[in-house]
């Protein structure tokens, strides 16, 4: 069975269709990329696979669980359990340096352990900024800190909603570069959502969404 | 509490001191304001209740005409049955250094342990006498200070040996045992009033018989100056509980506003948490301790300043300062909790609704 298996997705606001009944299935380790203009519904699809949203109808199974299915209070502990998300706004909390917005992510998810959040932040080579603020940081350290919080309770699943879109190429490169050595290592699934034809370049599989459904999906060629 | 727990919740109120100082604050004032009406009302109900027992008495016995009665009233009245203890009184005016001042006369022997508080010592020979509290800076006089007082044929020289506090009339009079009274208010043998201590359970029996017995005095219960006092009381209490009301609900909007925008300001963050797998229940938490300090602070700040408020209204109003009792400081810590409590209540739970795909999607 896939890891992940979407059956006939639809999400609806009001009269707007955000998906039109979309329907896919994701090996376990699989790096996907999802391309499309903007309004298509890639950030929709990324948050529904990630339990942060629900489908108005349609089944969604992530690791045999159903989790159309499951309460709010299930579906945060999905979350915490199996998922790290990335967003192309860091979503960092400012008040609280680099090591504590890692721990944050720890303490939700069972306790908070600086000696592992150090840990987290040194493997994206963060290991000089531990105690800085966000806004003391750039764009591209601050993506890497959301990297080492998505990755420090070991999820199953990344997803990464454009989290290069504010970044310029060189620091597109290394957040990738290390998105990728991560994932050789660990093996978690990879979900991306990007505009950036270079960065849909890299990982396995690219799925191109127009109007809320998938127009087409492709493996990329090393 | 999960370890972390205090990490981010220092970090976040030292983040929002300035919101959560203004909500303090405005637990403050109504605590204050509560506390201290509670302190007051408190306060004036222990305070009858001690002019009722100032004296021991539960029957007032006074003239029908004129300012006396003649001695032989006391003694009558303490033929009766059922009447425990008789003490006559009397009161007139003097003049001291050009000045008018209140004489009453008493048997100072009968007020010891009637919880009088007292400055200095009881008056123990002919001579002697206290004065209210209120004399010693009306005219500079401390204990031992020498008075005359002129009245009757020849007036009489006196000795201040101690000042008493009571919050009544009493602080702004000299009081003098029987006989002294008698020679500087001129009023030889004779009484204002007669106190009468009768059995508790006869008291309207005894009031008929007096009235039957001395035609010329009218008697009455304490009970019933007490009961018009009462209810009286219960009138001013009604109204304060309409004003401690009125002042929680404006508490509790001004709390709710400060905590509302706090909450608008951090969907954010409200959002992340939830991403990261926090549920509900584990967000809330930061609001309800959050909630809780505010009026723990505010409830703190709020009884203390109420106690000065209470005391300087008090001190204004009734001449004394009224008791504060200790458990007020409980109550206004519950009512600062119950007013901050409150207010989060419904600016957090709505908080907690916020779909975080779409706070998260950002603009
Ligand atoms: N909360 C919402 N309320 C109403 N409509 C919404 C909401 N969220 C998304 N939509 C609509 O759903 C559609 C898909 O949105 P989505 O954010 O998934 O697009 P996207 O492909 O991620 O676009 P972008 O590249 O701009 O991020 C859009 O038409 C959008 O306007
Ligand atoms: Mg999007």
């Amino acid at each position: 069975m896939s890891f992940i298996i979407l059956k006939n997705i639809v999400k609806e606001y009001g009269p707007a269709h955000a998906l039109r009944g979309v329907s896919m299935e994701i090996q376990k380790g699989q790096w996907v990329n999802i391309m499309g203009p903007s309004g298509s519904g890639k950030s929709t699809l990324l948050n529904i696979i990630g339990g942060l949203d629900t489908p108005t109808s349609g089944e969604v199974f992530v690791e045999g669980i159903k989790i159309n299915a499951l309460s709010e209070d299930d579906l945060a502990c999905f979350r915490r359990e199996k998922t790290g998300f990335v967003f192309q706004q860091s979503h960092l909390v400012p008040y609280l340096d680099a090591v504590e917005n890692v721990m944050l992510a720890q303490y939700f998810h069972s306790m908070a352990d600086e000696e592992e959040a150090v840990g987290a932040l040194t493997r994206v080579g963060l290991e000089h900024r531990l105690k800085h603020r966000p806004s003391q940081l750039s764009g591209g350290e601050q993506q890497r800190i959301c990297i080492a919080r998505a990755l420090t309770n070991d999820p199953v699943l990344l997803l990464a909603d454009e989290p290069t879109g504010n970044l310029d190429r060189e620091n597109t490169k290394m957040i990738l570069e290390l998105l990728k050595k991560l994932h050789s290592e660990e093996h978690f699934t990879i979900i991306l959502v990007t505009h950036d034809p270079f960065v849909s370049q890299w990982g396995e599989r690219v799925l191109m969404m127009e109007d809320g459904s998938i127009k087409s999906d492709a493996p990329i060629n090393p | 509490m999960r370890s972390g727990f205090y990490l981010f919740f220092k970090k976040s109120v030292s983040r929002r001191k300035g919101r959560i100082v203004i909500a303090a604050l405005s637990v403050t004032l109504s605590v204050a304001m509560v506390s201290g009406i509670i302190g007051m009302t408190a306060g004036v109900g222990a305070k009858l209740g001690e002019e009722l027992r100032a004296y021991g008495a539960n029957i007032i016995v006074s003239p029908r005409e004129g300012n006396y009665l003649a001695q032989d009233v006391a003694e009558k009245v303490s033929r009766i049955d059922s009447v425990r203890g008789v003490s006559g009184q009397i009161f007139g005016t003097s003049v001291f250094r050009g000045q008018p001042i209140e004489i009453i006369g008493l048997d100072i022997a009968k007020l010891k342990d009637r919880g009088w508080r007292l400055q200095g010592k009881w008056p123990q020979n002919n001579g002697e006498i206290l004065a209210g509290t209120d004399l010693r800076s009306q005219f500079k006089i401390d204990i031992g200070a020498k008075m005359h007082l002129p009245g009757g044929d020849i007036g009489g020289d006196f000795v201040i040996t101690g000042f008493i506090e009571r919050g009544g009339t009493e602080d702004s009079a000299l009081i003098l045992d029987m006989p002294d009274a008698w020679t500087v208010t001129g009023a030889d043998r004779q009484f204002s009033a007669v106190l009468v201590r009768a059995e508790a359970g006869r008291l309207d029996e005894v009031v008929q018989q007096i009235r039957r017995m001395i035609p010329q005095a009218e008697a009455k219960t304490f009970r019933q100056i007490a009961v018009a006092e009462e209810s009286l009381l219960r009138k001013i209490q009604l109204l304060m509980v309409i004003v401690t009301v009125v002042i929680l609900c404006a508490a509790v909007i001004s709390v709710a506003a400060t905590m509302g925008a706090n909450v608008l300001e951090r969907r954010e963050e409200i959002g992340l948490m939830k991403a990261l797998g926090a549920t509900k229940a584990q967000i809330n938490i930061f609001y309800r301790a959050e909630a809780i300090l505010t009026g723990l602070t505010g409830g703190v700040a709020g009884f203390i300043s109420g106690y000065f408020f209470t005391q300087a209204v008090s001190k204004g109003a009734f001449g004394s300062y009224v008791p504060v009792p200790f458990y007020i400081f409980f109550i206004s810590l519950l009512f600062g909790l119950v007013i901050s409590v409150t207010a989060s209540y419904l600016p957090v739970r709505n908080a907690l609704k916020y779909n975080p795909a779409v706070i998260l999607r950002g603009e």
